[in-house]
């Protein structure tokens, strides 16, 4: 269709053989030169319009004629490049920033789970466990006798998938020599199946296989493209789990890494029944493990609804199942205790994203939305008062015969060009954006924008671009063709610049502008608040790093870590070395009841007895630089052999033992299987993470308990606390080849990362503030600017009647305080919805912080004077007599 | 449906008209574009007069058909011209357009010669 045989000039060329052939016969028929040449046209009739039509002849007119007014557009748009500049990096920065938010509340909130029919599947949960259980979650977790009892029914659920973690964090593997680190889970044999997730290669698990607790291993396809670049050879190949041959049998669907959100799963494996893969890597407690220790409760469980039965349904059926499988194993039921209600969340995004991002992700959006909405205003702004300085262009085009329609095709033109080059440039930015906002908060699975961001992003840019082509379509069709025959350059543009339009944005701007300050400081402050919050401990020069050996009996485990401390305290650069089960900083903690004295303590005013506690080593808090109020540290003469001790905070002394010497005393676990003296009172300090309030805490002696598992090992060194780490892992791997030294950081880093969602969104917050500000300040600028231009001749006259240059100058300020007042007043109360809002996510900040509302309304107001600052100048500086000439 | 298809063959008929006179005048002699329309002029007694910018683009059309080809050449009285021939295809165009349009105009003679009854009274 495009294949031109013939140029449009070979055609004119034809035309003007044409025409001389008939003048010169015309010439020979007895006229004269100039007649013939005269005749030979007239008769030929419209020669342009004949090369027209062989010019659209075969050609896609519609498509054609888009081409030339997009490049019409484009040489227009190229005669102002400053406006062609602000607005498409206004829009970029606007839209950008939304798709970024957008993308990542999509991915978190909004995104189903990648498998078959995700409505028709169920996280189950609990109202409460049993008494006399240990749970990982109070609500989200069962023993394996629930699931065991859940998944031989078939009526209400089918199947019951049970799925755990091998490991609160990672799991040590090893593929040929060297140990690696991964995240691994292991769940039932329906798991793929029940789920419906493809596996691309290879195979899933059978029931088969989880009867025989079968060593096999599924990767995940992310973790298959990092670690063994898509090798299709290493199904067959042995991955050693904790030290334990797996065979690798198949690779999950891409984008399935697992059904919890914030987790990326890089292998299962089927439900195992070994001491080594207990789950959540704990050791096994008096000999038990999962399987076999039904007051454990630590599976979560997601399963399908049967076919044909609805949510309701279900829950009735198996409610009596359940209450009655939640006490196998534990005995009766205590008298008054309330039974566990088994009860289904929707599975149809990742579990556990909902709760924690929710909140804070709806109100950034909201923010980011007000950007959004002040950088839309702001190029139509632009546009407007673009477009009414061509009103006399405009209306010479009328003049000279161009239709409303090629207007209008020309303003779709300009506004299609800003929106698609904005836009483009938008998306960049958001790809960008979502990969470092994932590296922020720390969510692994993946953020990148998809087609329903890609979808939602088109529609907003193509009403966008409706917008912004008829915006100002209005102004150009107000001035009729007679209007530029009728009046001067300098006067046919003041009844534009008295619009209205332009001071109603300017002050719904300034409104949002108010939100955002207020919104961002608050955050901000909180952010700076836990920042700077205390963590009593003298943390810099820590560095943590967890240790998952093989430990066949307690005493063995117990030698293994009085050689790993003495092997490590060895190490130059080292000042001390202690262990502890939990990891400071890394939201994990042991909670439970506990007997003071041999029986469970009386609280004032009913407050709560539990206990937060950990497993420590010698010189724990001389390591951790937590002062000692009374009493002793951990040391390493506190062995299996010498008297229990224990140590208490602060916290715990005030509440279970008031007003008494606390040395001396006793605490121990609330089922009485043992005792430890209290040796020392440690001040109160953090734990589990930053923004946490004091809580009753207590240490055992890992020495003298009878559990031995993973450890995570704290040491303070002089110097760099990372440059250690070298040195760190060949001592360990001497010790075991296959141990890897788990997730090591600093003692900083680790408590920053309970943090790091609230500095995420006070940056973000942060930046959307400033962003809103720099786009109000161009935008007001921009409008004052143009005003004053237009007003150029009244200002004249005003000055040529007496005003003086500092009431010119008022004038032109009067009317951005006015608007900034007014904005105030609108953004104040929108702020406080906004600050209501955040409540959740501020520490140690009142949603009604006065500080950061005067902040906002002092920095709004100082933008406002400053933008305006350059016009009014220029207004005073008008001279009245070339500003009266020109009239 | 018998109607609809008589409208077609009208104005393919009226449209190619202008081709129809174009072939035959080629059929003569090889020719530039305003020779064709003084031909064509001349030999339809000033009847028929061809508006220039059709012709060329008919002209064009016929070419792109492959019904003519058409080369840069020089005219009798030494100016430059584009010089259009009949091919075998055009000639068969020709032929078979011709015996079309001698039977059209045929049976518009007897409908406009023969007697007509009176239409309806209505009309």
């Amino acid at each position: 269709m495009f294949r031109r045989k013939r140029t449009a000039h070979d055609f004119a060329e034809e035309i003007k053989a044409h025409l001389e052939l008939e003048a010169d016969e015309l010439k020979d028929e007895g006229l004269s030169d100039e007649d013939a040449r005269c005749r030979a046209r007239r008769n030929f009739g419209n020669v342009r319009l004949a090369q027209e039509r062989f010019y659209l002849k075969d050609r896609w007119a519609f498509f054609d004629r888009a081409l030339r007014d997009l490049s019409f557009a484009f040489r227009s748009l190229r005669q102002s490049p400053g406006f062609a500049l602000t607005a498409i990096l206004t829009l970029a920065l606007g839209m950008g920033a939304n798709t970024a938010v957008f993308s990542v509340m999509n991915a978190v909130l909004l995104k189903s789970l990648p498998v078959d029919h995700p409505e028709r599947l169920v996280f189950l949960e609990t109202s409460n466990p049993p008494q006399g259980t240990g749970t990982i979650d109070t609500h989200e977790t069962f023993s394996y006798s629930v699931y065991n009892a859940l998944r031989n029914q078939s009526r209400g659920l089918s199947p019951v998938m049970a799925y755990v973690p091998l490991s609160n964090n990672k799991v040590a593997v090893r593929y040929g020599a060297e140990p690696e680190e991964a995240e691994g889970e292991m769940v039932s044999g329906t798991f793929f199946s029940g789920l419906g997730v493809d596996l691309p290669l290879g195979r899933g698990f059978s029931v088969q296989d989880e009867t025989d607790h079968a060593p096999l291993a599924v990767l995940s396809y992310n973790y298959w493209t990092r670690r063994f670049v898509r090798d299709p050879a290493v199904l067959g190949k042995t991955l050693f789990v904790n030290g334990v041959p797996m065979t690798i049998v198949g690779i999950s669907a891409e984008g399935f890494e697992g059904v919890d959100g914030g987790r990326s799963t890089d292998f299962w494996i089927p439900l195992q029944n070994r001491p080594e893969l207990n789950a959540w890597g704990n050791p096994p407690d008096n000999g038990k493990i999962y399987t076999t220790d039904p007051t454990w409760w630590c599976l979560r469980m997601i399963a399908r609804l049967a076919p044909g039965v609805s949510r309701d349904q279900a829950v009735a059926q198996l409610q009596p199942l359940f209450q009655q499988a939640a006490y196998v194993g534990l005995g009766m039921k205590m008298e008054g205790e309330k039974p566990p209600v088994l009860s289904f969340a929707d599975a149809k995004n990742f579990y556990g994203f909902e709760n924690m991002y929710a909140k804070p992700l709806r109100v950034l959006m909201a923010l980011v939305g007000m950007v959004l909405l002040i950088a839309l205003t702001n190029v139509v702004m632009l546009l407007m008062a673009r477009n009414a300085t061509r009103q006399r262009e405009f209306s010479l085009r009328l003049a000279l015969g161009a239709g409303r329609g090629a207007l209008l095709r020309l303003l779709l033109m300009e506004s299609f060009l800003l929106v698609s080059i904005g836009g483009a440039l938008a998306w960049a930015f958001a790809v960008a954006a979502t990969r470092v906002l994932g590296r922020w908060a720390q969510i692994e699975s993946s953020l990148a924008p998809d087609r329903t961001v890609l979808l939602c992003t088109l529609a907003v840019l193509g009403l966008a671009g409706l917008i912004f082509a008829l915006a100002p379509m209005r102004v150009a069709l107000a001035g009729k063709a007679e209007l530029s025959l009728k009046t001067s350059a300098a006067t046919s543009n003041t009844d534009a610049g008295k619009s209205h339009t332009g001071r109603v944005f300017v002050t719904l701007q300034l409104a949002m502008c108010v939100v955002l300050l207020v919104g961002g400081s608050l955050l901000i402050r909180s952010m700076r608040n836990l920042e700077n919050t205390p963590l009593g401990m003298k943390v810099d020069g820590l560095v943590v790093f967890g240790v998952n050996p093989r430990i066949p009996s307690v005493p063995e485990g117990r030698v293994f870590y009085v050689n790993l401390i003495n092997k490590l305290r060895e190490l130059p650069g080292v000042e001390s070395v202690t262990i502890m089960n939990e990891r400071l900083g890394s939201w994990w903690s042991n909670n439970s009841a506990m007997r003071v004295d041999g029986r469970p303590p009386d609280v004032a005013n009913g407050g709560s007895n539990t206990v937060r506690w950990n497993i420590a080593g010698p010189d724990f808090f001389s390591t951790l630089g937590v002062p000692v109020l009374s009493g002793r540290d951990f040391a390493d003469s506190d062995t299996a052999s010498s008297p229990f001790v224990g140590i208490i905070n602060e916290e715990f002394a005030k509440r279970f033992l008031p007003n008494l010497n606390p040395l001396g005393h006793t605490f121990g676990p609330d089922n009485g299987i043992a005792t430890m003296t209290i040796v020392g009172v440690v001040k109160d300090h953090k734990f589990r993470s930053i923004d946490e309030e004091p809580i009753p805490m207590a240490w055992y002696m890992y020495a003298q308990i009878p559990v031995i598992g993973s450890m995570n090992v704290e040491m303070r060194v002089h110097g760099d606390p990372l440059a250690i780490l070298p040195a760190t892992r060949k001592v360990v791997q001497q010790m075991d080849p296959n141990l890897p030294l788990i997730k090591p950081s600093t003692q900083r880093a680790q408590f920053d990362t309970t943090i790091s969602q609230q500095i995420l969104f006070a940056r973000l917050a942060g930046c959307f503030g400033l962003l809103g500000i720099l786009l109000v300040a161009t935008g007001l600028y921009g409008t004052l600017a143009y005003r004053v231009s237009m007003r150029t001749a009244e200002i004249g006259v005003r000055m040529a009647v007496g005003a003086r240059r500092g009431q010119v100058v008022w004038m032109i300020l009067r009317d951005s305080l006015l608007l900034t007042g007014i904005g105030v007043v609108i953004g104040v109360p929108l702020a406080m919805l906004v600050g209501h809002a955040l409540a959740a996510s501020l520490y140690g900040v009142k949603p009604l912080d006065s500080l950061s509302y005067v902040l906002a309304v002092v920095g709004v107001t100082a933008v406002a004077l400053a933008a305006s600052a350059l016009p009014a100048a220029r207004a005073a500086s008008v001279d009245p007599l070339k500003a009266l000439r020109t009239e | 449906m018998a109607t609809q298809q008589s409208n077609d063959e009208r104005i393919a008929l009226l449209q190619g008209t202008l081709d129809l006179l174009i072939l035959k005048t080629l059929a003569l002699g090889s020719c530039h574009g305003q020779g064709v329309a003084r031909l064509i002029q001349r030999n339809s007694e000033e009847v028929f007069f061809v508006d220039h910018g059709s012709l060329y683009l008919a002209l064009q059309r016929l070419e792109d058909k492959k019904w003519i080809s058409a080369k840069w050449g020089i005219s009798e009285n030494n100016r430059k011209a584009r010089f259009y021939s009949l091919t075998v295809a055009g000639r068969n165009q020709l032929a078979e357009k011709s015996g079309e349009w001698q039977r059209l105009s045929r049976a518009m003679e007897l409908i406009l010669n023969g007697a007509m009854g009176p239409t309806s009274e209505e009309a």
